[in-house]
């Protein structure tokens, strides 16, 4: 045996006896048990497991009588022993820089070199619980931060911690979250992201180079082979992850969220085993109907659908396996374990995902996760099968035994034929469950007389309601012996004796449990939609079509789209020889007019986690393309409004914002499929009060630039810094092949990338503008360094610089009337568009406001009302400008053959505020239709009525969730948020 | 304050006769009158003298004699509405949204029945010189914040002085009921929005604070300023204005302010009014409705939901006006006439929308004696647009009058744009 590495306060204690369970129903893991089975343990080892196997002398025996025995489980997602990092007040100024010391990274919330085993000691409260709910060994870490460092693979055994360890080092951690960090950056999601690229680009960079020490770096490096274990907030973080795996060629394994159902294909796709939480939402209190009304469809059916989760996944042939994390009792964990059995989670594969999964997944498939010899000894002894009403008796963790349960002497419940020394015979029944049993007395009239109970091992101790009958007695060979006490004091001696045992006519009538998978939209909420739709062949005939081309507007015209194109416009267009005879459908439009889908060029909704990186001046190196939340229904509602296509944009609060999403609004689809695919790279740029934080309050007047002077400068400074880093880059890629294999290359940096790629005009310059100086000023920056400002937006001061923007070459888009909010503003009128028009300067009109966004024909036609701009080029200003000024103009914006049949029909004139919009076509796909949204208002609702009497009706559960109000998280340009 | 050279710009059409006497009226042939009561005279004729319409008829029923009129102004093909009224709006008394010194619309403290927003207005403004210019010709000036913001007074947007453009002085007092739910997060980290725990003992509070208003009405002794200023609305002189939206608040407020004898109650708001239809019914509540134009309450709702709002509650037969109050609600009051509009696609009669523009809001503010509607006898405020006014596209407002002279409609943004159009 080992030596003692600590010294012994005694005499040393080195005999460790092998104990041996027979009669044991094992399952050995999660393919093969032993029925009639015995398990040999020593210390904390097992020696051996089999059926008809030797006991060793001398060897413990025990008999579990046909228990079970099973693995211990094994949760990967738990801080277990790690102290919880406490988020420091933030303070009222903003914070630039970490406030840890030492050559670490300069983001706090960035700590490669935060090792769970360093933090970790044993943590006799948390124990409890995992040993309860099955748990032998845990895998944990300090949940807190970005990169958060390595993880601790610990035995939940209450000996010193250098015993419970068993891995020091065996994964790392990951996350979107900042956690206990003060630091300003990330602001946002898309931060987030950001700084994880840019950690793992640095951290490859750092091996190649000696001039510089960071310890941060080095700690990765070292831990680099380990498995990454990644967080997701919700399942829109999927495709996020996967997006940086595939960047950095990195295999992840994920912390589940419990809506994996929704994007079920996706996450099939990507491959990511994943670690699984099981805590399905709480229902709600649903007694008020008024109240219920706030209750959202999307929560209801997440409410229903949770528990099919792990069923779902299985079925899709996703690796995953489940943690604990998420949910306090073991209670809990046990019950929606079976809920997700009862749903139809195969057992076999709910053992596989708490014992033989997450021993693969980290690699330690060898010391745990089964039963077998040379294994740990984790083991779990059980009264019968776990996952139907079986309880666990014992959990061994290490070779350690820790009881759960009290395993109860013997099954007492029966009639009983009571015989006292004064001769009374009266008749007792002994009811209850095995280990709570219940005394009653049956009365000569044959009811039920119910008695005080309370049974400690083999002594029952009952009495009667007046206490005129106080009984205690203990079980001896299958009698109850012992004595009463009366009134007077008299001890009287009585025998209970056996009649016959309790039948138990149990109530076998088990509530029926539905196990169809209920239907999940796309997105599951309202007016989401339940089958994918096809891109059809149809002939629009008769309408009023603004073409947006030279022919202008049709009357009693045709268009023809196929395959999610427009492959024909003209009049009297003969369908049977267009398509060839193959079948399509000719929709009349007769009083109706038709349109190309409203394109707005600054759009803030369907963006997830915020709009701003605002800590720094310049965050080039974030993108909205990262944070696309394609289950916004602002998406459906602007549909409604004839909306196909936005550039959803970073907001404004830095001169040099992060990069945007050109997204058509393919409602139902995922983040990835919204966006479009061959578009241009574009960027935010701002100016005026919002980059100098001017109604930001008193407390932030530390960033610079405080003033339009600074703004110039940052502009300045940034593209220089980008000329350098590009000539750095050109450099050491023009060297000669055998001198750069003995260069290290020099370090990439994702904001200098986006700026190098500004310059070398291959992304393209969307800029927050208001005032006539600052416009003037940026196209002055433009031109010393070579490129053009692609799009002013806003730029409510546009008419005063009009001709000059014309000569630089910036295109506008402005709002139609927006103005007096804030002093820059001031000068804006709604006469801008009309002046940028007659200029020739490409305008366009847009929202930046989810309300209005839906509604962009209202703003177009204004400009008719000021400043006289005719129809044809008022209704360009929402539709074919914005798509030229997003490099779409090819593709979009126009009513014309080889064109996306991205197509709004409406009941009038487009412009005109009575105007409806009855039918939207996006690809050639219908995304809205305004008979059938009416009818989809009838489905949410009778769903919604079906899922809150459910939700009334199901009484497994007591606890509840008192309702709450969605949030309607708007995003303007100027929402700043701090993100957790 | 007629500035005959601006009149004459537009008359080029067809000036009949000219003659300097002040006191012959004006008058108007052949525009499509909307009368703001729901009816329309296609062909109409309508005469003013001094403040007041004296004739409005159909012009084939009546001969007139030229000669008794300075002015006849022929506008066949245009459309005369009675100047749009916007109620519950800050216009006035704010400039700039995010320059403080500008804001004059939220006082201190929770109770401010007292302060009144007619004392701040400020008659050149710059927002109001382009907000009349769409037909918006009277306002409510309606304070903001604390549970009494204070007292609104209902403004016309022309004037040397607030005395001189104001309609009615302290025409009601603004209430904020407590709302059932509860923002946990602020503007910059919004959490989700929860029941509002203390929701019965902020109705509670009110209700104390009413019930000792009531007894000093009827018992006061000494000046008490707070006080004092809610005498007028159980004395049924003026209005209480109570902003609600969810159908409790609505029916638990309507209920309590008619059993402690508030006079003359006036919903605010009312998103969930539909939800709460008996009650506002059953106590012939009018309601100024919130912005036609705002998304709807939750991902749930009906995509339309605000949009058709105004068509129900006509169909429930309640008198209501449309509001522009919520996020730039001064400058964006302009675009009042096209919320109408947009109740209007969905579902709304259109003079039932010039209605509630008008007459109704007149009616609900309590200056239907005088405004409201181009009804002989009523006070000529009105507006002339070259096409049909609640829609942008055709929204061209040639002149307008209040109280029977020509207004202004030249702005600070029309100033701008002549000068650098060139």
């Amino acid at each position: 045996m080992s030596q003692e590495m600590t010294p012994v306060n005694s005499v040393s204690k080195n005999f460790y006896p092998t104990y041996a369970f027979t009669n044991a129903y094992i399952i050995i893991d999660y393919k093969n048990q032993i029925e009639n089975g015995i398990l040999i343990v020593k210390q904390d080892k097992i020696i051996d497991v089999g059926e008809n196997i030797e006991i060793p002398k001398g060897a413990i025996i025990v008999n579990l009588d046909g228990g079970y025995i099973y693995p211990s489980f094994i949760d990967l997602y738990s801080s277990y022993g790690i102290k919880k990092s406490i988020k420091k007040k933030p303070s009222m100024y903003p914070q630039f820089d970490s406030n840890k010391e030492g050559a670490y990274h300069w983001n706090e919330a960035v700590h490669p070199e935060i090792n769970a085993c360093d933090q970790f000691s044993i943590n006799n409260e948390q124990i409890k619980n995992y040993l309860s709910s099955g748990f032998g060994v845990v895998l944990t870490h300090q949940q807190d931060g970005i990169v958060r460092g390595t993880a601790s693979l610990v035995s939940l055994s209450q000996e010193q911690e250098s015993n419970v360890i068993l891995n020091p080092k065996t994964a790392l951690a990951f996350s979107f979250k900042k956690g206990s960090s003060s630091q300003n950056y990330p602001s946002s999601l898309m931060g987030s992201i950001a700084l994880i690229k840019q950690f793992f680009l640095d951290a490859y960079w750092y091996k190649n180079q000696k001039d510089v020490i960071n310890l941060s770096y080095i700690s990765y490096n070292e831990n680099i082979n380990l498995p990454h274990i990644f967080e997701t907030n919700n399942v829109l973080d999927y495709s996020r992850i996967n997006e940086i795996a595939n960047e950095f060629e990195l295999d992840f394994i994920i912390k589940g969220n419990g809506e994996e159902y929704e994007y079920v294909n996706d996450i099939k796709t990507f491959g990511f085993p994943i670690i699984l939480p099981i805590n399905f939402p709480k229902k709600y209190n649903v007694s008020n109907p008024e109240l219920n009304r706030s209750l959202t469809l999307s929560k209801l059916k997440q409410w229903e659908t949770a528990p099919f989760n792990p069923r779902i996944l299985y079925e899709n042939d996703i690796k995953f396996c489940i943690t604990m994390e998420g949910i306090e009792k073991s209670e809990e964990f046990f019950n929606n374990l079976k809920t997700a059995i009862n749903k139809g989670l195969p057992k076999k594969i709910a053992i596989k995902a708490l014992t033989h999964i997450p021993s693969t997944i980290i690699n330690q498939e060898e010391t745990i996760g089964s039963i077998a010899k040379n294994k740990k000894a984790n083991f779990l002894i059980c009264s019968g099968d776990l996952f139907d009403d079986g309880k666990i008796y014992e959990n061994w963790t290490n070779g350690k035994r820790h009881i759960i349960n009290k395993k109860p002497i013997n099954d007492f419940r029966g009639y009983y034929t009571f015989h006292s020394e004064i001769n009374e015979i009266r008749n007792f029944k002994l009811s209850g469950s095995i280990d709570k049993i219940k005394v009653h007395e049956i009365t000569s009239d044959t009811s039920l007389v119910a008695y005080k109970t309370d049974l400690q091992n083999t002594t029952l101790l009952f009495s009667n309601n007046d206490m005129s009958f106080r009984g205690m007695s203990e079980y001896v060979d299958g009698v109850f012996i012992g004595f009463y006490e009366n009134d007077f004091g008299d001890m009287i001696d009585f025998k209970l004796q056996l009649d016959s045992t309790l039948i138990e006519n149990k109530n076998e009538s088990k509530k029926l449990i539905d196990t169809i998978i209920p239907t999940i939209l796309s997105p599951n909420k309202a007016y989401g939609i339940q089958l994918k739709k096809e891109k059809l062949p149809i002939l629009f005939t008769n309408a009023t079509i603004w073409t947006n081309e030279e022919s202008g507007i049709l009357d009693e015209a045709d268009v023809a789209i196929k395959d999610g194109k427009i492959i024909a416009v003209g009049k009297k267009i003969d369908g049977k020889i267009l398509f060839k005879n193959n079948a399509f459908s000719t929709i009349d439009l007769k009083g109706k007019h038709l349109t190309c889908g409203i394109v707005d060029e600054h759009s803030h909704i369907a963006i997830s986690k915020g709009v701003n990186e605002s800590s720094q001046a310049v965050t080039a190196e974030v993108s909205i393309a990262n944070v696309i939340n394609p289950k916004d229904h602002n998406i459906y509602r602007q549909l409604a409004g004839g909306v196909t296509t936005a550039q959803l944009l970073h907001g404004s609060a830095n001169p040099i914002g992060g990069q945007s999403a050109i997204i058509k609004f393919r409602w139902g689809s995922n983040a990835e499929d919204m966006k479009i695919k061959n578009a241009k790279g574009f960027i935010k740029l701002a100016l005026g009060e919002n980059v100098k934080q001017s109604n930001w309050g008193d407390n932030n007047t530390i960033r610079f630039p405080q003033t339009r002077m600074g703004v110039e400068q940052v502009f300045y400074d940034a593209f220089l810094r980008a000329k350098e880093y590009k000539k750095e880059w050109d450099t050491y890629n023009n060297l000669r092949p055998h001198v750069k294999r003995n260069t290290s290359p020099p370090r990439e940096d994702m904001e200098l990338n986006a700026l190098v790629e500004i310059l070398n005009s291959e992304r393209f310059v969307t800029c927050h503008s208001y005032i006539q100086s600052e416009i003037n000023m940026l196209m002055h920056v433009a031109d010393s360094m070579g490129f053009t400002i692609n799009t002013f937006t806003h730029i409510l001061e546009g008419y005063k610089v009009a001709k000059k923007m014309k000569i630089h070459g910036a295109g506008a888009s402005t709002f139609s009337d927006w103005w007096a909010y804030k002093f820059e503003v001031n000068d804006a009128i709604p006469y801008n568009a009309a002046i940028l028009n007659e200029n020739g300067i490409v305008t366009a009109i847009n929202s930046d406001d989810a309300e209005m966004g839906r509604r962009l024909n209202h703003e177009a036609a204004k400009a008719i009302k000021y400043g006289n701009v005719s129809e044809e080029e008022a209704w360009k200003m929402i539709t074919l400008n914005p798509a030229i000024l997003l490099h779409l103009d090819n593709q979009i914006g126009s009513i014309t053959k080889g064109k996306d049949a991205d197509i709004v029909i409406w009941s009038g004139n487009p412009l005109s505020v009575y105007a409806k919009v009855e039918q939207t076509y996006v690809d050639g796909v219908l995304m809205y239709c305004i008979k059938k949204s009416k009818q989809m208002e009838d489905r949410d609702l009778i769903e919604r009525m079906r899922l809150i009497k459910k939700m009334g009706e199901d009484i497994s559960n007591k606890n509840f969730k008192e309702i709450e109000l969605e949030y309607e998280k708007i995003y303007h340009c100027e929402t700043i948020e701090d993100y957790d | 304050m007629i500035k005959k050279f601006k009149l004459i710009s537009y008359l080029a059409i067809c000036l009949i006769a000219i003659n300097s006497n002040a006191n012959k009226p004006i008058l108007l042939i052949g525009a499509t009158a909307h009368i703001g009561n729901g009816e329309i005279i296609e062909n109409s004729l309508i005469s003013f003298k001094d403040d007041k319409f004296d004739i409005v008829t159909e012009a084939n029923k009546i001969r007139i004699d030229p000669t008794s009129y300075d002015t006849i102004i022929k506008l066949h093909g245009k459309h005369i509405y009675p100047g749009f009224i916007s109620p519950n709006n800050t216009l006035g008394i704010t400039e700039i949204g995010a320059v403080r010194a500008t804001n004059d619309y939220n006082e201190v403290g929770d109770f401010n029945p007292n302060v009144r927003s007619l004392t701040a207005y400020n008659t050149d403004s710059r927002i109001l010189k382009t907000i009349r210019s769409n037909g918006v010709l009277i306002t409510q000036v309606t304070p903001r914040g604390g549970i009494i913001s204070g007292a609104s007074s209902v403004m016309y947007l022309d004037g040397m002085n607030w005395e001189d453009a104001s309609a009615i002085e302290n025409d009601g007092i603004h209430l904020n009921w407590p709302s059932v739910f509860k923002y946990s997060g602020w503007w910059a980290e919004p959490g989700n929005t929860k029941q509002n725990k203390s929701y019965e003992a902020d109705v509670e509070k009110i209700k104390q604070y009413f019930k000792k208003a009531y007894a000093y009405f009827k018992f006061s002794e000494k000046i008490d300023l707070q006080m004092k200023s809610l005498e007028n609305i159980f004395n049924g002189s003026s209005n209480l204005y109570i902003h609600a939206n969810y159908a409790k608040e609505i029916r638990e407020s309507i209920r309590f302010f008619s059993k402690i004898g508030v006079k003359n109650i006036i919903l605010v708001g009312g998103k969930d009014a539909i939800n709460a239809i008996n009650i506002i019914k059953e106590y012939e509540v009018p309601i100024i409705l919130i912005r036609t134009h705002s998304l709807p309450s939750s991902e749930d709702s009906p995509i339309d939901e605000f949009y058709n709002l105004p068509s129900k509650l006509y169909e429930e037969d309640i008198t209501f006006c449309f509001s522009y109050s919520g996020d730039m609600e001064a400058m964006g009051s302009r675009n009042l006439p096209f919320t109408a509009g947009t109740a209007v696609a969905y579902g709304l009669d259109k003079e039932s929308a010039i209605t509630a523009l008008t007459l109704n809001a007149a009616k609900i503010l309590g200056i239907s004696e005088k405004e409201g509607s181009i009804e002989e006898g009523k006070n000529a405020t009105f507006f002339i647009s070259n096409g049909d006014a609640l829609d942008m596209k055709t929204n061209q407002v040639e002149a307008a009058y209040i109280k029977g002279e020509e207004i202004d409609l030249y702005n600070h943004q029309k100033e701008l744009y002549e000068k650098y159009r060139k």
